[in-house]
């Protein structure tokens, strides 16, 4: 990420639906991309029709399953402690999980992207004043600040205040994970502005009188979008990551059960030590596949979109 | 390597490190009820809190008297004494847990960055191969498994199902008075706890090390090289590897400062006594002071080892300039 | 570079398998000469050896382990002697005989300065209107009407009561050595640190605490009670209960406290061990935010959101719509009991059932609330008095996962009596705060939980006016009962009894709190090294009980006339199961096949993943 992207020609833009083909025509050239895709593309239907796929979720007050029963029959994947179909909290899971990367990605990436536009485009004290700001935020400890702030965030909107249907403690971890991942996508965003701007077109822009606004815009954006698109579909793998990590170890909500809350309570239930795998296995192969799939996909489109770079974590 | 260099990145830490002081101050005085809260008991009368708030100096201004304060006791390593665990000093219950988390990641970070690093030289050089195929698939799905999710089976398996190693914990009380003993002991604890972190971390570093050989295979002396007749694996040793691992430093480095952040969620699933355990036992007993602790030995251990991934940038690195 | 960056495989792969084997081979390493250890599991890790700092019962099991209470407990948590070993009582006093010739472990004589000392210490405290570290062991010593403590020589003690209450023979305040703290004064043993090995006159003194690990005890030989079985004792704290569970599973530890049910009765099925189903002497609460009532009080911008909860026909008519069966098999798997009285059953003597108990009857309820005038709008949505749409708002803790799922049940009955309830999960610190009137005390439900001391007292004065603004979680003032509450005071036998009875009565009709269940503790222990296990009382557990008689009464289960065999005196505490889905989960395992499982997603990840080379890129060598 730190290689400076300089020397390559400069071209204009490409129109945006030629661009997305080829886009789409490259991934799909590249076997990791596919698989990627193919995996995102499943829990992406799960994540939005849950309904459709397995009913409304279930809860302690509907379920109608045995407590930790085998997977059989009536319930493919088994049983929760509760009752409670796993098939059903997987499938919901999906939801829970994906939304919190969501709105953690689009916080990170907006973030991300304007600090590091403008760092990289406007220079100088701004600049240096920014990058001081992504340093203070690299090394800010996510899951330790998640602790600290949860009951700040708790205290200001209120613990059973919702947002889009996310609830305050859900909040949490989204701001968290925006807080503390914004920095990366800023710094990597930058060193390519700072490619773009020394090309020629900037300088002729400049000579016909456009504004800085504009130039960010017209001639900046355009050409640091790959990189957007694929920090954010990185951010996104690193969103589900940590979200599971941080609802594993307690932060979560458990009326909204995402995959790291599910695998906490059978932690609770201790699933593991009862054999009851069917209550651990669904969860865990699902976060993994996700996150899987996003590097993978992440990783395929920073090539594609950016042949120079080298592979980054 | 240039001192003003040094000195310019001296100064960005001490920054960096006052910056997250002084969130410190102003996140645990917006935490509802704190510190009030930690003075907060039932049976109090309003003149007892008074003289208790007094003793804390919290019936002083916020800026400046209480920031001056708190930066001061900071400073003097004190930090404050510990909910969870009454009356002891939080910097004696952190530290004690210091210890553990070190040797477990530290540990494993040091396996991972040899293995690492070895397996992703030879992915990269044989691009494709046998060693490739399964090393980089299994470093991706590693890389992407919680570290819990990978402790589970572990434990499952090796220690409640075969009963090769203990299940958690990292020593047995009063096991053995010799030494040799002790350190047996720890380390039939640390077996499974650290093939888990092991595993988390490998796939960072053969990730990154694959795509650093991949590059420098590609590069013009590696053909002059290999047109001097080398055999493939001499040139692997001498020169395409001690090249690839130029970029890497600065990786580790910044890396090993995350090591006392730990391994959370596997130190929870392995009862492991370090700060990852330590962290959510304070996050259960809601003691803010203890997470204060904590959070200001985690973030000055990151900005330490990124001073220090500066300064062994600036020194193998000669265009570094101002 | 190039010498030491050279690798020999064979090297490596003979060097890691030598390592293996000596791990492996000093896993068992037990000696014959080795002490006998008690090895006791819990989640709850120590807070402090302090036995004025600990809040928690690992504490109090810690503290009792290392020090004598005046009067100890024995096995039906009645009165048994303990530092003094007898007692008379006069109207205004009680006189407690010290042991002769009784030594703290380091071999300096014990006698009455030791518990003048010591009980100075809350005397003095209550005296000054204050408390002593963290206050949870000198209000044993005012509730029990002391007043004045004397030693006039080494082997008498004389205490100074209010009342005739035998209360005073409940005190938790461990009698400390005063060779070695009494220089303190009530402020400065809190911040005593208490550090190992310490000096006690218990059965084991605690020689070793290693933070977030274990608390090792080590025998006392100057105990003044017979000697114990075992050598040491160690409580081993863990992360989470499933790793305790697996550790006992795999004979590391001997007794584990405190699993859930599903692990308790995986456990239960297995011959190598017991399982003890302990009733708690507490309860889970759903208390109403009644404020104002008794007073006509109001909290400017706080409060309970409609005048209703104030009613108590509102309350007893949503008595109706909890299902006390559905909640103990659904939230605590069968163990427990359901919930009526404020008096927990394990508090045999004086607990009483109600004598006009409600049942579970949506309908009913729905009914009682339309006669007390409660109607549905059009909307189906439930009206106060007022004519405003009656939603609570419900507040609990994350202590347990229970409160979250009982409360998950109240808003769905309630749900279908057109009240709606929306749940706030929060720290217990910060739910201790709101409840508070001074802070807003703004919620209209509560759900949590008390503990109870032996004396049924601490669980009774939660109700009173005065405790509001101090540990009242419902805001409920009634001058009745606390007539009711001062008369029992001074109360003793059947007298107490029948006023108890009726204050039972009085809070189950006017229902400020509805008593969910009353929890049960599970514990589960080896019988393969030691025997002798009893449950301390009855009712409850063999160890973290009252007292620490227990430890001293193991034996070798070599020893034992009867060899351990899986009890067959179950039964009775058998969950109660109604008429829902097997209770029992078809739990199979086999931990091997879980890894392969592992094994081959991971495997066939991998596989897949790589099985095609990338396409020659810019960064390729093709």
């Amino acid at each position: 990420m730190t290689a400076a992207h300089a020397g390559r020609s400069a071209h204009r833009a490409p129109e945006p639906l030629r661009r997305a083909a080829s886009l789409v025509g490259n991934l799909l050239s590249r076997g990791d991309g596919i698989v990627g895709l193919a995996i995102l593309l499943v829990f992406g239907l799960l994540a939005l029709f849950p309904d459709v796929f397995v009913g409304p979720l279930e809860d302690i007050t509907t379920v109608t399953g045995m407590r930790l029963h085998a997977p059989g029959l009536g319930h493919l994947l088994g049983t929760d402690e509760l009752g409670r179909d796993i098939l059903n909290l997987t499938v919901h899971g999906a939801r829970i999980s994906m939304a919190i990367g969501l709105m953690a990605t689009v916080i990170t990436i907006l973030l991300g992207a304007v600090i590091g536009v403008i760092a990289g485009f406007v220079g100088g004290t701004t600049d240096a004043l920014l990058m001081r700001l992504c340093d203070f935020f690299l090394v800010l400890p996510t899951v330790v600040l998640a602790l600290i702030l949860a009951p700040v965030i708790l205290d200001v909107v209120g613990a059973d205040a919702e947002l889009f249907g996310i609830r305050a403690t859900l909040l949490v971890i989204v701001v968290v994970i925006g807080l503390t991942s914004w920095a990366t996508t800023a710094r990597v965003i930058r060193s390519q502005v700072l490619s773009v701007k020394e090309r020629m077109f900037v300088d002729r822009a400049r000579v016909i009188g456009a504004g800085p606004g504009w130039i960010m815009v017209r001639h900046i954006l355009p050409n640091v979008v790959n990189l957007i698109v694929a920090q954010a579909v990185l951010t996104f793998a690193g969103a589900v990551f940590t979200e599971t990590t941080l609802s594993f170890i307690g932060l979560g909500d458990s009326s909204a059960p995402s995959w790291g809350q599910v695998l906490s309570s059978a932690q609770e239930a201790g699933a593991a030590g009862l054999g009851a795998s069917w209550y651990i296995i669904p969860p865990a192969t699902c976060v993994v596949l996700v996150v899987l799939a996003f590097t993978l996909v992440g990783n395929a489109l920073d090539d594609v979109l950016n042949p120079k770079s080298a592979g980054r974590r | 390597m240039n001192v003003a260099y040094l000195v310019r990145k001296l100064a960005q830490a001490l920054v960096t490190i006052a910056a997250i002081v002084i969130l410190l101050f102003v996140l645990f005085r917006a935490m509802p009820g704190s510190p009030d809260r930690v003075s907060k008991n039932p049976n109090m009368t309003p003149a007892m809190q008074a003289a208790e708030r007094a003793r804390w100096g919290l019936d002083k201004p916020l800026v400046p008297d209480q920031l001056v304060a708190f930066i001061g006791s900071t400073v003097t390593g004190d930090l404050g004494t510990s909910i969870k665990f009454r009356g002891q000093p939080v910097t004696e219950v952190v530290g004690a847990a210091v210890g553990p988390t070190i040797l477990l990641v530290g540990l494993g970070e040091a396996i991972a960055i040899i293995v690492g690093l070895a397996l992703g030289a030879l992915s990269g050089w044989r691009r494709g191969g046998l060693v490739d195929r399964l090393g980089n698939g299994a470093s991706l799905v590693f890389y992407s498994m919680p570290y819990f999710v990978i402790g589970m089976p572990l434990i499952m398996v090796f220690a409640s199902g075969l009963g090769w190693f203990p299940t958690s914990g990292m020593t047995t009380p009063g096991a053995s008075a010799d030494p040799v003993g002790q350190v047996l002991d720890v380390a039939g604890h640390l077996v499974l706890p650290l093939t888990a972190v092991t595993l988390g971390l490998i796939g960072a570093y053969s990730i990154l090390m694959r795509s650093a050989i991949i590059e420098t295979r590609a590069e013009d002396y590696i053909t002059t090289a290999r047109a001097k007749g080398l055999t493939d694996a001499r040139i692997l040793r001498h020169h395409a590897f001690p090249n690839a691992l130029l970029p890497m430093v600065t990786f580790i480095a910044i890396n090993l400062g995350y090591v006392i952040a730990g391994a959370i969620t596997l130190e929870v699933v392995f009862s492991w006594p370090g700060l990852g355990t330590l962290t959510v036992a304070a996050l259960n007993a809601r003691d803010y002071p203890l997470l204060q602790g904590i959070f200001l030995l985690v973030s000055v251990s990151v900005v330490m080892f990124n001073l220090l991934a500066d300064f062994v940038y600036g020194a193998l690195d000669p265009r570094v300039r101002s | 570079m190039s010498a030491r960056a050279r690798w020999r495989p064979g090297r490596v792969v003979a060097a890691l398998a030598f390592a293996a084997s000596a791990l492996v081979m000093a896993l068992p390493s037990a000696a014959a000469a080795d002490p006998v250890v008690l090895r006791v599991g819990t989640t709850q890790d120590l807070d402090a050896s302090n036995p004025f700092n600990t809040v928690l019962v690992s504490g109090f099991e810690a503290f009792q382990l290392t020090y004598s209470l005046l009067v100890e407990f024995d096995k039906d948590a009645h009165p048994a002697p303990g530092f003094a070993d007898s007692w008379e009582r006069a109207a205004d006093r009680v006189t407690f005989h010290i042991r002769t010739g009784m030594q703290w472990s380091d071999g300096e004589p014990a006698d009455s300065a030791d518990a003048c000392f010591s009980w100075g210490l809350a005397l003095a405290a209550i005296e000054d209107a204050s408390y002593v570290g963290v206050g949870y062991l000198d209000p044993n010593v005012k509730d029990a009407g002391v007043t004045r403590i004397e030693c006039p020589d080494a082997s008498t003690v004389v205490a100074y009561t209010t009342d005739q209450s035998d209360r005073i023979l409940q005190v938790y305040v461990p009698i400390l050595p005063e060779h070695i703290y009494g220089k303190d004064d009530y402020t400065a043993i809190a911040e005593e640190k208490f550090d190992a090995p310490l000096v006690g006159t218990g059965p084991y003194t605690l020689a070793e605490w290693k933070t977030g690990q274990y608390a090792r005890f080590v025998r006392n030989p100057q105990y003044w009670g017979p000697q114990g079985y075992e050598d040491e004792i160690v409580l081993r704290f863990y992360s989470n209960p499933d790793a305790m569970v697996q550790a006992l599973k795999s004979g590391e530890i001997d007794y584990a406290r405190d699993v859930n049910a599903d692990q308790f009765e995986q456990l239960r099925a297995d011959p190598r061990f017991t399982g003890v189903v302990g009733k708690a002497n507490g309860f889970t609460q759903l208390a109403f935010n009644t404020y104002g009532s008794g007073t006509g009080e109001t909290i400017e911008g706080g409060g309970p959101s409609t005048l209703a909860l104030l009613d108590p026909a509102f309350r007893d008519a949503l008595g109706y719509a909890i299902d006390k069966k559905v909640l103990l098999y659904r939230v605590l798997g069968g163990y427990g009991d359901a919930g009526t009285t404020i008096v927990p059953p394990v508090l045999s003597d004086w607990h009483v059932e109600p004598t006009t108990p409600r049942t579970f009857d949506i309908a009913l309820a729905g009914q009682k609330l339309d006669a007390a005038g409660y109607p549905l709008d059009g909307s189906g949505k439930r009206l106060d008095k007022q004519g405003k749409v009656i939603s609570l708002r419900l507040v609990t803790t994350s202590t347990s996962a229970d409160y979250a799922k009982a409360a998950a049940f109240v808003k769905s009955w309630y749900g279908q009596l057109g009240i709606g309830v929306s749940v706030a999960v929060m720290d217990s610190s910060a739910l201790g705060t709101l409840l508070l009137p001074s802070a807003g005390a703004k919620y209209d439900l509560e759900l949590w939980d008390w503990m109870g001391n032996p004396d049924p007292n601490s669980l009774l004065q939660v109700l009173r006016c005065d405790a509001i603004e101090n540990t009242s979680d419902s805001q409920y003032c009634n001058d009745a009962y606390d007539s009711l509450y001062d008369l029992q005071l001074t109360q003793t036998g059947e007298e107490r009894h029948d006023t108890l009875a009726q204050m039972q009565n009085l809070i189950y009709d006017e229902a400020p709190y509805d008593i969910l269940y009353y929890d049960a503790s599970l514990h589960a222990y080896r019988t393969n090294r030691f025997a002798g296990w009893q449950n301390m009382p009855a009712s409850s557990t063999p160890l973290f009980s009252y007292g620490i008689l227990q430890y001293t009464l193991l034996t070798n289960a070599a020893d034992a006339p009867i060899p351990p065999v899986a009890p067959a005196t179950d039964d009775a505490t058998q969950p109660a199961v109604p008429d829902l889905p097997d209770a029992g989960g078809a739990v199979s395992g086999r931990p091997v096949a879980l890894l392969a499982m592992v094994a081959a997603v991971v495997l066939g990840a991998g596989v897949l993943l790589a099985r095609r080379p990338r396409p020659a890129g810019a960064d390729d060598d093709g």
